[in-house]
């Protein structure tokens, strides 16, 4: 009885022992803000997905004000705050202070390097940005490879704006390939074809964001103009990339008729798109916001009324291939 | 609505019917019972009016022993009220637990004081006189009857003799008291045939009276007759003893349902009728699917009416799918949809892979291994051949790190370090392991004395041959269940105390010590909890916590396996806390996880809520698969997913990759959770306004509105913490 190895079973390495990495290590640096597992909403079944750090575009709705800017940035909130003071000893420079009894954050001495963070327990303080190895993300995107194969799910460059860190993009989208792992850059692409045209042979599914079709109004809300975007649209297409097309919807900004409409027929000359997807914008709380020290942008953009973006999925789904 | 102002009444109406009804006897329970950390069991109370009390045969009060369990039993259904519902298909409905009916359990005179140090020491459910728990062989009863189990019953009786007298005499008693429960039935049924005026429901009522005039005697013919036979079994064996356990239910049935298909008896909208109500009498434990003992898939059109049934309940319902690689993928897709639509928590996916392989370094073949179907909360049984006391012996691990941590800090002349702590957790562990072992030894040798098992030995193959009782060699494998629990509170415990205090020296072990002993309360306690707390832990894939979770299930594996009980019993590990991750809290002072004095202690195999901020299942799927003891005990996953996981074929399609992957690991039992974090935040403020609110508590399903106070936060604690983090 019991002669059998009680572990034969177990998962595919022991986990007691460590896993040498085999390959050179892809040492390309990049900022990121995270990584997710088990997410479900970024391309086609199970994926992680690596949220890089900065972006060109300024949305006036922002939801994730911490994928912004490219450098690390600490997080300050204050309401999970205990006191402690453990930060404005491990400051090098002082941006913590106590005055009367309560902890104040000079923004304008913080240069981000993360000392104090560490030892915030209570999480007040979390730096955002995080600079690694291509390689390194890599290894933690393959940890639920048996899921994308059981799944037909893989691995999704967001931001932030991927494109911003082309080189690291590319070092981990070759790396992914590599190891024969689907993958899904999630951009704006609203730069220059000569970024995206080394991708094209290391990206299975692009899905880019159209967030406006009039040119004015793209500038007016998101700061540049969407040339670029509709631009590199029409190349993907003749390079034969499938690509899914989607619009973050705001109410009053872009969730007329007839703005979905202009969307839905300029997409019409399109071969590659597999789907054009809305999504309902969701607003947050100011709390992320006051963490940076932003400003929480203006309450009035809301989610569309649920029969509106009803009617508007119903434009969305005329989009068809010609 | 009345049944009587209703003519032509389709099945859904029926069922929506026999729906409000148990919804408003669940209510009634909170009523008149108050809170139920536990399952729904579909027990109804008896009139307001109605009271039974058991006769004790000791002077404590309690009742034991063959004589008192089998007189107290068919008193009770004697007087028991009969049910009779004319939209119902199947009569009866049972109202009394016997076994929750008597006080104290255990007959003071088999003493087994000389274990209870130890016992409290290392807050250990010693399962001493716990009931049932074992799977019975409902095939048995469905090929005799009534009538057939009192004439096997007779002629043994005959084989043996007058020191068995006792034993057979109970066991006959038991079934006349059986049948003259479905007699009055009848009558019942009669009763009611006579002053309806339905047409549709007379004819019903008519039927309903021949199925069970027939079943009194004879073994059931038609699939309304066993489905009415497996009601009567499910009711009398609660009764008795809160027995859950069922069987493959499926297999069991599809003869019944083939023939009656074949001569156009049935139809499938009648089948899904017919099993709603048989699954609405009782919330017992059905596999469905999975392999024959030969390995062949057993999935047929009726597993998939089995879970259409419960799909069309939507109440209460406890089916597990077993997942093996032959599985009609089918039927798992389909499981994986109601799941997500129902919200139900049902059903459950077991790993075939893990189980068999792992049954079988017992020493047994493969196809008794398959055999080993799942029947309880988080247990598997191989029907009427095996006794096993699964879920009810378990060793609090948070318990035994706590002895050992204090030993250690105590003992004078010792420098404390890791090491050092591992090495005192491993000498109590087997010292809780050995204890736990005697007190198996201890039940086996002395519970046919406390409460023979007279309604589950006639499902066994040898007690009523042997004329003895299925605890005590009445049947042929024993394979005795130890479950750990708390592992998350154990593991994250090792890990924040190596990684604060050895690897970043940023507090040391005198000064950990002091606030365990306080509670983390006093200066500086509450960083220093936050501090313990935010370490490396169990659950986040690679970490500390992972590396001593699976450290940790293997030193309870290698101990429990080391050797047999003294008695000479084979023992299986596993982890599971059932409900008592509550009462198992409050043994244990502040811990090194940052974890409170007196909190509830971590669930079964899982890590503690809110174990990665992103909640990731797929994190926590392959944390559970890497600590699983491997020797064919369950050590489940219980998962909470938002409802933002998705609909349609995505996010069937994810699931289904999340449980294949799981069981491709190595992974045992498969509970899933979909629950709107919001709508469990509103129903615990307001509990009354969400009276079908059912979730998975663990093993089990309940109406959160029934759930103690505590309970609901427990769940709470888990679903929001966990629930809500999908991307
Ligand atoms: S370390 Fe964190 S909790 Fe302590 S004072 Fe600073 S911000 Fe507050
Ligand atoms: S991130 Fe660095 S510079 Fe900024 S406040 Fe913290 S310790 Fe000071």
């Amino acid at each position: 009885m019991q002669t059998a190895d009680p572990n034969a079973n177990k998962a595919r390495h022991d986990p007691l022992e460590k896993v040498p990495v085999a390959q050179e290590p892809e040492m390309t640096e990049g900022v990121i803000t995270h990584i997710q597992r088990f997410s479900v909403h970024d391309g086609p079944g199970i994926r992680t997905t690596v949220f890089l750090k900065g972006c060109q575009m300024r949305c006036a709705w922002c939801h994730n004000p911490e994928t912004l800017r490219r450098a690390a940035e600490l997080q300050v909130f204050a309401e999970l705050c205990i006191g402690c003071g453990a930060c404005v000893e491990r400051c090098r420079r002082q941006a913590h202070e106590v005055v009367d009894d309560s902890r104040v954050f000079h923004r304008d001495r913080c240069v981000g390097c993360g000392r104090c963070a560490q030892t915030c327990y209570a999480k007040a303080l979390v730096l955002v940005g995080e600079t690694r190895t291509a390689d390194e993300v890599a290894q933690e995107l393959f940890v639920d490879r048996e899921f994308y194969e059981s799944s037909g799910g893989g691995v999704t460059i967001s931001g932030g704006e991927p494109l911003m860190q082309p080189e690291f993009t590319r070092a981990i989208l070759a790396l992914c390939k590599r190891n024969g792992i689907h993958t899904a850059l999630e951009t704006n692409f609203a730069r220059e074809w000569s970024f995206i045209e080394p991708l094209l042979t290391l990206v299975d599914l692009f899905c880019v964001d159209i967030k406006l079709l009039d040119d004015v109004e793209h500038k007016k809300w998101t700061g540049i103009s969407n040339r670029q975007t509709l631009d590199n649209l029409r190349r993907l297409d003749t390079a034969r990339k499938p690509v899914i097309v989607r619009t973050p919807v705001i109410a009053g900004l872009n969730d007329r008729p007839e703005q979905i409409h202009a969307i839905v027929d300029w997409l019409g000359s399109l071969f590659n798109v597999i789907r054009y997807e809305l999504l309902p914008y969701h607003p947050l709380g100011a709390g992320k916001y006051l963490a940076l020290g932003h400003n929480q942008p203006p309450q009035w953009f809301k989610a569309p009324a649920p029969h509106i973006f009803e009617q508007l999925t119903q434009i969305a789904s005329l989009q068809r291939k010609p | 609505m009345t049944p009587e102002i209703l003519h032509t009444i389709s099945y859904e109406e029926r069922l929506g019917y026999l729906r409000a009804k148990k919804e408003a006897q669940t209510r009634e329970k909170l009523r008149r019972l108050g809170y139920m950390d536990e399952d729904d069991y579909g027990l109804v109370l008896p009139p307001e009016d109605f009271s039974w009390r058991p006769k004790p045969n000791h002077t404590n009060g309690s009742f034991y022993g063959i004589s008192g369990w089998s007189k107290n039993f068919c008193d009770l259904l004697e007087n028991h009220p009969v049910y009779v519902d004319p939209m119902d298909a199947l009569a009866g409905r049972y109202m009394f637990l016997l076994n929750r009916m008597r006080s104290p359990v255990w007959p003071p005179e088999l003493d087994y004081s000389h274990l209870k140090p130890e016992q409290e020491q290392y807050g250990i459910i010693h399962g001493i006189g716990n009931d049932q728990h074992l799977a019975p062989d409902l095939a048995i009863g469905l090929s005799l009857g009534w009538g057939g189990l009192l004439e096997k019953v007779r002629h043994c009786r005959n084989q043996h003799g007058p020191d068995k007298e006792e034993f057979f005499q109970a066991e006959e008693d038991t079934i006349l008291a059986i049948q003259n429960w479905i007699r009055r039935t009848v009558n019942a049924i009669e009763e009611a045939e006579a002053t309806e005026t339905d047409p549709m429901l007379c004819e019903n009522l008519r039927e309903m009276a021949q199925v069970n005039r027939w079943l009194i005697e004879g073994a059931p013919r038609t699939f309304r007759e066993a489905c009415q036979w497996l009601a009567w079994f499910s009711m009398a064996s609660r009764t008795y003893n809160r027995d859950g356990a069922g069987g493959q239910l499926d297999e069991l049935l599809r003869p019944y349902y083939e023939r009656d298909l074949r001569d156009g008896r049935i139809d499938d909208e009648t089948t899904v009728f017919i099993l709603a109500c048989l699954l609405l009498i009782d919330t017992r434990y059905y596999q469905i699917g999975g392999p024959d003992a030969e390995g062949s898939d057993q999935t047929s059109r009726l597993s998939f009416l089995i879970l259409e049934a419960a799909h069309r309940l939507k109440t209460t319902c406890n089916l597990t799918i077993r997942v093996h690689d032959g599985l009609d993928p089918e039927l798992m897709r389909k499981g994986v949809e109601y799941l997500l639509e129902d919200r139900k928590a049902c059903p459950r996916f077991s790993g075939d892979k893990a189980l068999v392989e792992g049954f079988m370094r017992n020493g047994y073949s493969a196809a008794i291994a398959r055999r080993r179907i799942a029947v309880g909360c988080n247990w598997m049984g191989v029907p009427g051949v095996e006794y096993t006391m699964n879920d009810t012996v378990k060793i609090n691990v948070a318990k035994v790190f706590e002895v050992a941590f204090e030993e250690m800090m105590e003992t004078t002349g010792v420098s404390p370090n890791i090491d050092e702590l591992w090495r005192r957790f491993e000498d109590h562990l087997r010292k809780a392991v050995l204890c736990t072992a005697r007190g198996i030894d201890f039940h086996l040798d002395h519970q046919h004395l406390n409460e023979p098992e007279l309604v589950l030995n006639l499902f066994c193959h040898g007690p009523i041959e042997r004329g003895l009782n299925v605890t005590n060699g009445g049947v042929d494998m024993y394979n005795m269940c130890i479950d750990g629990a708390g592992l998350a509170t154990a593991a994250d415990s090792f890990a924040a105390l190596e990684q604060r205090i050895e690897k970043e020296q940023v507090i040391t072990w005198r000064q950990i010590a002091e606030h365990l002993r306080n509670n983390y309360e006093g200066p500086d306690g509450r960083r220093v909890r936050l501090m313990m707390n935010t370490a490396e832990h169990y659950g986040q894939g690679d970490s500390l916590g992972d590396l001593w979770a699976v450290k940790i299930s293997r030193l309870l594996t290698s101990l429990v396996k080391a050797s047999p009980t003294p008695g000479g019993r084979n023992m299986i590990p596993g982890w599971f806390s059932w409900a008592n991750t509550l009462a198992l809290g409050k043994q244990v002072g502040a811990t090194p996880d940052g974890r409170l004095a007196a909190e509830p202690i971590s669930h079964g195999a899982n890590p503690r809520p809110g174990f990665r901020e992103d909640g990731a299942a797929t994190a926590m799927v392959k944390a559970i698969a890497a600590i699983q003891p491997g020797y064919g005990n369950t050590a489940p996953i219980q998962l909470e997913l938002d409802p933002g996981v998705g609909k349609g074929e995505e996010a069937v399609n994810n699931i289904c990759s999340l449980i294949k992957t799981h069981v491709d690991l190595g992974g045992t039992l498969f509970n899933i959770n979909i629950v709107d974090a919001q709508q469990v935040l509103a129903a615990h403020r307001d509990p009354s306004k969400f009276p079908n609110l059912v979730v998975r508590v663990t093993g089990f399903t309940a109406y959160f509105a029934n759930l103690s106070p505590d309970f609901r936060q427990l769940i709470v604690d888990r679903i929001v913490r966990e629930g809500n983090a999908v991307a």
